[in-house]
């Protein structure tokens, strides 16, 4: 009865075994500042053109997403910090090495990294088994050189992951894949070798999309408000997973810093919020729910 | 080919029946607006057979991506694994019988489902074999009467039961369709946009009706296309169908409304759908009806000059 790409077994989420979050808590929160670097004259692939708008380089479209490390993080860190949020930071990992001020604040901070690739401009989705292997790599040894962290999953650099990329991010030693938004819920992905879940990361409640069109601030607050309502009223029942996504360039903007703050504020303001990380998400599945979760699967796929 | 400059339509489907020059139809028990909510379950394919299909800009995911597009399968698939359940329970808070679209693939392959919509009582139409693979002018005729057949076999076979209503993936047509879609016992057709009545479509090989759905008020097209935000779409809805239940004083209107549960169902959107389908319902002289229920009564009562 599965479908390709075969990874994810079908399961309702009305009919599936109880998740008990930490403290009884009923929705795990966790916020996912995307700090990225496109590259100024990226290789094309012949596929997917990060600059489409003009010949390279774009300056106006390039200097936007370096507004974001120059300007828009440390502004952006102000609302995190007033909120005590620990990110989990959707990291192109070329950032700790050519903006150490950035990599300092994060690790002063003790977030986690999530992988988001070494560059944004890098499309993996097109590449060999074995340049995608070693490429896993240079993003587990980056990130121990300049954090000291292991690294625990990824979230594909732009949003793009191959064919391969979760049987070979298991088999370097990575637990989750964040490409996939089909749930609210962590989910078992099918690998070849150990364990691997989604924590699903949201391309709804994103700055990234919503700003790209007439949207403002005001709605960024207006929708994490309900999406957070909604999870919260079930996750009296079992406990649910919310991803707010932002990046530095779009919510750093001086006309769009409080409304992160008012957000964060509002969702931090209850009882029963595990506000969290992606990596502890994905290590308090696996260790409390994942077998149970894919026996109880197996029933509605036979 | 250009239009042949004539009275009435520049094709065969259906007559030219302006609201003003109709008969007056009635509902039932003096119902003045029947409300017909469909809930499209339809699957993308990961990699669609070659000759698919699909719209260049289609919803979900973030912007047309080469292969593999992780994101928009898996946002689309976020409607069968979370937010159908959301979406069948505020029409069941409401007592609105459910008009389910359901694709091949997802009744193949999603027992569970067919299952659960059968308990609660919703009617399934068929909704071609996926939303990668949507019926356009291309199709050769046989190739187009075989995925109708298809489409109806193989929900016939998950429901026990064979579908009398059609919406196509992407309300796709052929100029043929409608006739093929007769000979293979579909008796209403959810593809046109273009009334708030049902009518009858020509065809040879028996009765063959329209039922018109509200294309500004499909989800798809309000939320996605156009980017509107979720309080607006509700505002939308609700004088929608205000000014329609005005307008249904002299003769009966419906309004058919399409959704999507991987995106109408995502958790901050689907208080907005509660509070706008609570309006509607709280109002005397609705009538909440599937496909089938709307088309049968309409066939025994047709519009009285």
């Amino acid at each position: 009865m599965a479908l390709p790409p075969y990874r994810v077994d079908y399961s309702p989420i009305i009919d599936r075994p109880v998740i008990k979050w930490p403290n009884d808590a009923r929705v795990a929160v966790w916020v996912a500042p995307n700090v990225e670097h496109y590259e100024y004259l990226p290789d094309l692939d012949g596929q997917t053109n990060p600059w489409p708008r003009t010949p390279h380089p774009d300056t106006q479209q390039y200097s936007y997403r370096d507004y974001g490390n120059r300007i828009g993080f440390w502004r952006m860190l102000e609302a995190l910090d007033n909120n005590n949020i620990r990110c989990c930071v959707s990291l192109n990992l070329a950032v700790l090495e050519h903006f150490p001020e950035v990599a300092e604040a994060m690790v002063e901070r003790d977030w986690d990294f999530m992988s988001h690739g070494i560059y944004n401009t890098e499309y993996i989705n097109t590449w060999s088994e074995d340049r995608e292997r070693e490429w896993y790599q240079d993003c587990i040894e980056t990130l121990r050189r300049h954090t000291g962290k292991k690294l625990k999953g990824m979230f594909g650099p732009s949003g793009f992951s191959s064919v391969n990329s979760p049987d070979l991010m298991a088999e370097a030693g990575l637990i989750y894949h964040s490409d996939w938004m089909h749930d609210d819920q962590p989910v078992p992905i099918k690998v070849k070798t150990g364990k691997m879940v989604s924590v699903p990361y949201s391309i709804e409640v994103n700055d990234g999309l919503l700003f790209r069109h007439h949207f403002e601030g005001d709605y960024f607050v207006e929708i994490c408000k309900a999406q957070f309502d909604q999870l919260y009223e079930e996750g009296a029942e079992s406990g649910r997973v919310m991803c707010i996504a932002i990046h530095p360039y779009l919510l750093g903007q001086p006309h769009r810093v409080k409304y992160l703050d008012e957000a964060l504020s509002y969702i931090m303001s209850h009882d029963g919020v595990w506000q969290t990380t992606a990596d502890e998400i994905a290590e308090y599945y696996i260790a409390n729910n994942y077998d149970q979760a894919v026996a109880h699967a197996d029933r509605f796929n036979k | 080919m250009p239009a042949e400059r004539r009275l009435g339509m520049d094709h065969d489907h259906y007559d030219w029946s302006p609201f003003t020059k109709r008969g007056v139809l009635r509902w039932p028990e003096g119902s003045r607006v029947a409300l017909c909510v469909i809930v499209n379950l339809e699957r993308l394919e990961w990699e669609p057979p070659d000759g698919s299909f699909q719209v260049a800009a289609l919803s979900g995911g973030v912007w047309p991506r080469p292969f593999p597009d992780y994101m928009r399968l898996s946002h689309r698939d976020y409607g069968h694994r979370v937010g159908i359940f959301r979406v069948l329970n505020v029409l069941d808070k409401y007592g609105i019988k459910p008009t389910i679209a359901m694709d091949a693939v997802t009744a193949e392959h999603y027992p569970y489902l067919v299952d659960y919509c059968l308990n609660h009582g919703c009617e399934i139409i068929a909704h071609g074999i996926s939303v990668s693979q949507m019926i356009t002018s291309e199709m050769s005729e046989q190739k187009e009467r075989e995925y109708i057949r298809n489409s109806v076999e193989t929900l016939k076979r998950a429901t026990g039961v064979a579908p009398v209503g059609w919406l196509g993936p992407e309300y796709g047509e052929s100029t043929r369709t409608p006739q093929l879609l007769s000979q293979e016992g579909i008796q209403y057709v959810c593809d046109w946009t273009n009334d708030e009545q049902p009518f009858p479509l020509k065809s040879p090989h028996g009765e063959l009706f329209a039922l018109p759905v509200m294309l500004e008020l499909d989800d798809v097209n309000a939320l996605w296309d156009r980017h509107m935000a979720i309080g607006k779409y509700k505002e939308i809805l609700k004088e929608c169908f205000d000014i329609m239940y005005r307008d249904s004083a002299e003769s009966g209107r419906l309004l058919t409304l399409n959704l999507h549960p991987w995106l109408i169902g995502q958790p901050f959107r689907i208080r907005y759908l509660d509070d706008a389908l609570g309006h509607m319902m709280r109002r005397q002289s609705v009538w909440a009806a599937c496909g089938s229920e709307i088309i049968d009564w309409y066939r025994s009562n047709p519009p009285v000059a």
